[in-house]
């Protein structure tokens, strides 16, 4: 008797909601690659940590006040006197650092393997978008809790904008809504994170995911398993998404959250790089920080911004760098997709990126001297050739043959 | 005139950053039991008795506890305005945070007697401090030696306090005690910094506990799905 009213209610909702094809689409009748490795945990963290934000930035944002002269206090409120507030605030600022830590392996994997190439270059590029999107919703969140770090790194990441010739100083007030950052700021910012941002964020994870599905995983061989499908019409490589890699997944989840519990209730700060301890002292307008520095994420960004002389031109150097990103898929002539496969000319690049990138990183958080300006300047080179000498030795380095089936 | 004022102004401070660099000394470590609760209490009453007739801690509800000892709220520091050398005692609330707890350790052993100064006190770990001499009356009268800093800082790094100072006249403390009594109060802001710690780390325990057990779970659940894949 129980059992039909379950069926009969399913039956119910699938006569009126496509159920059964949405499952079947995306879940048990989505084949994906037999032979995802670690760098394929991220995607899925990815989207946890999405839902970890928005549902702890939920609860925060009925205790929290957007204005200049409460924000400060409205925090402090949420951490003492709000039942397990401080665990809701420390969930999403641990979060937020553990987003861009998963982002970036996920895109480190899209590098390796050759993820964005054909046909799943628009893969890549709502990717990119996302990126993007993100990088504002951190930056519009650090400004919250209005501390002397959210203030000065509002400043001074606003006044970029001020280096555009022309209406530079026109758009920088557009921006802050004031002649300087201001509880006008905040305001707006509060409500760009809170719903502008996201919004558009659940709509391009949506869109990816979209794309993801109708093109199929990658794998770290970087071959088709479209090419070798069996008798049923399935790749012959690729098994179930559920219950296959959700079960993997859940595994890999549990590690996740272990590791992102330690950090949350041992070294929720982790030591300065995800809470900065300048940001404890509220917002002084008279008062400069002797060092002002934005989150680790955004940080290679940054010191290629600095490393340029020229504010103005250090800005474009910035935009490049990130635009090169876009056309990562066009700038991979490769006859391979995967590093496994591609020579050695490929994989030194990409360990030279990887140090560039991890030392501008570093780099952006030091406060200047003459030698790191100079270190910056080397590794923002590097950072450029490796995109811009990509077509070259992409093209015409030597390959490996591609396997007919997955290795393993 | 105003012209000059502020540029008047802007040397005195890029001066005193000029010497905040010269004199920066190694901070000390402060030697605190996060869960010695009696330590955290002591200092609590270390901080009511002394630390508040200045200094405010907001975020601890601090007028409340005011009111419950008898203290009426327009007496209280956060209602003055005009303070000594236009400095207003900043907040302790958040310091150990801002800080850290050596930092607050450090400075409270770093007062030495300078008679150019207004309060007749000076500070090696934040020079030209507005801060009055409260702890010489427990921790004694100490002076500068200068002959060791010259010497010391010839061999390069940094010194600690207590090789910059020498302990003239002994207060009301024994140095034992002094330090027992600052690791008091540091426990006590590094308490009042971050109130629900103690609950943030014991909470740690069973959500890693369980999520031990669900790892476990899901790795079996996994591996069973997995055998008929994994030939």
């Amino acid at each position: 008797m129980h059992s039909t009213n379950k069926q009969g209610l399913f039956n119910w909702l699938a006569a009126r909601f496509p159920v059964r094809e949405f499952s079947e689409r995306h879940l048990t009748g989505y084949y994906a690659p037999r032979n995802f490795n670690f760098w394929y945990y991220f995607g899925s963290f990815s989207l946890l940590v999405l839902v970890n934000q928005i549902v702890t930035g939920i609860w925060l944002a009925m205790e929290y006040t957007p204005t200049a002269e409460s924000a400060f206090a409205s925090v402090q409120h949420i951490m003492r006197d709000v039942h397990y507030g401080w665990l809701l605030r420390l969930m999403h600022t641990t979060g937020a650092s553990a987003f861009f830590i998963v982002v970036y392996l996920h895109m480190y994997r899209a590098l390796i393997y050759g993820s964005y190439r054909k046909p799943r270059e628009l893969l890549w590029l709502i990717g990119m978008l996302i990126y993007i999107t993100l990088l504002l919703e951190a930056f519009t969140g650090y400004v919250l809790p209005w501390g002397q770090m959210s203030y000065w790194g509002a400043t001074v990441i606003t006044s970029f904008a001020s280096a555009i010739p022309y209406v530079g100083k026109y758009l920088v007030v557009w921006l802050r809504g004031d002649f300087t950052v201001s509880g006008v700021t905040l305001h707006r910012f509060f409500s760009l994170h809170v719903i502008a941002v996201p919004l558009v964020l659940c709509a391009l994870v949506f869109l990816h995911l979209v794309a993801l599905h109708y093109v199929g995983s990658n794998n770290p061989d970087g071959i088709e398993i479209k090419e070798h499908k069996n008798s049923s019409g399935h790749p012959i490589d690729g098994i179930p998404f559920h219950p296959y890699y959700t079960l993997k997944d859940l595994v890999g989840v549990m590690v996740f959250l272990i590791i992102f519990s330690l950090i949350l209730f041992y070294t929720p700060k982790m030591g300065g790089l995800f809470l900065e301890s300048e940001n404890y002292l509220p917002v002084n307008a008279l008062q400069t920080p002797e060092h002002i520095a934005p989150v680790w994420y955004m940080t290679p960004f940054y010191a290629i911004l600095r490393a340029v002389p020229n504010k103005f031109l250090g800005l474009v150097a910035m935009a490049a760098a990130i635009a090169l990103m876009f056309v990562l898929p066009w700038l991979d002539r490769s006859k391979v997709k995967s590093i496994r496969y591609k020579g050695v000319w490929s994989k030194a690049a990409i360990v030279l990126f990887i140090i560039c990138f991890v030392g501008l990183g570093y780099l952006g958080i030091q406060p200047v001297s003459t030698l790191r300006s100079f270190m910056a300047q080397v590794f923002s080179i590097g950072y450029f050739l490796f995109y811009l000498t990509m077509p070259f030795y992409t093209r015409y380095e030597k390959t490996k043959p591609l396997p007919e089936r997955l290795t393993k | 005139m105003m012209k000059y004022f502020l540029l008047l102004i802007a040397l005195i401070c890029s001066s005193v950053n000029c010497l905040a660099e010269e004199t920066q000394i190694a901070l000390d470590h402060a030697p605190i039991q996060v869960n010695d609760i009696a330590s955290i209490k002591r200092g609590a009453k270390f901080f009511a008795t002394t630390c508040m007739a200045c200094h405010t801690l907001i975020y601890m509800r601090y007028n409340s506890l005011a009111e419950e000892a008898g203290v009426t709220y327009d007496r209280m520091p956060i209602n003055v305005k005009n303070w000594p050398l236009n400095v207003t005692p900043p907040d302790l609330s958040l310091e150990a945070d801002v800080r850290g707890v050596d930092w607050i350790y450090t400075y409270l052993h770093s007062f030495y007697a300078d008679p150019s100064r207004p309060t007749g006190v000076n500070n090696l770990l934040v020079p030209n401090t507005a801060m009055p001499g409260i702890v010489a009356a427990l921790q004694g009268q100490q002076v500068f030696a200068t002959d060791m800093r010259a010497s010391r800082r010839y061999f390069g790094g940094h010194l600690q306090w207590y090789d910059e100072l020498i302990l003239q006249s002994q207060g009301a403390l024994s140095p034992q005690q002094f330090d027992a009594s600052m690791t008091d109060v540091v426990n006590f802001l590094y308490y009042s910094a971050e109130p629900y710690r103690a609950e943030q780390n014991r909470l740690g325990y069973w959500v890693i506990g369980f999520l031990l057990i669900l790892w476990a779970m899901m790795y079996y659940l996994k591996k069973n799905y997995w055998k008929d894949i994994e030939k």
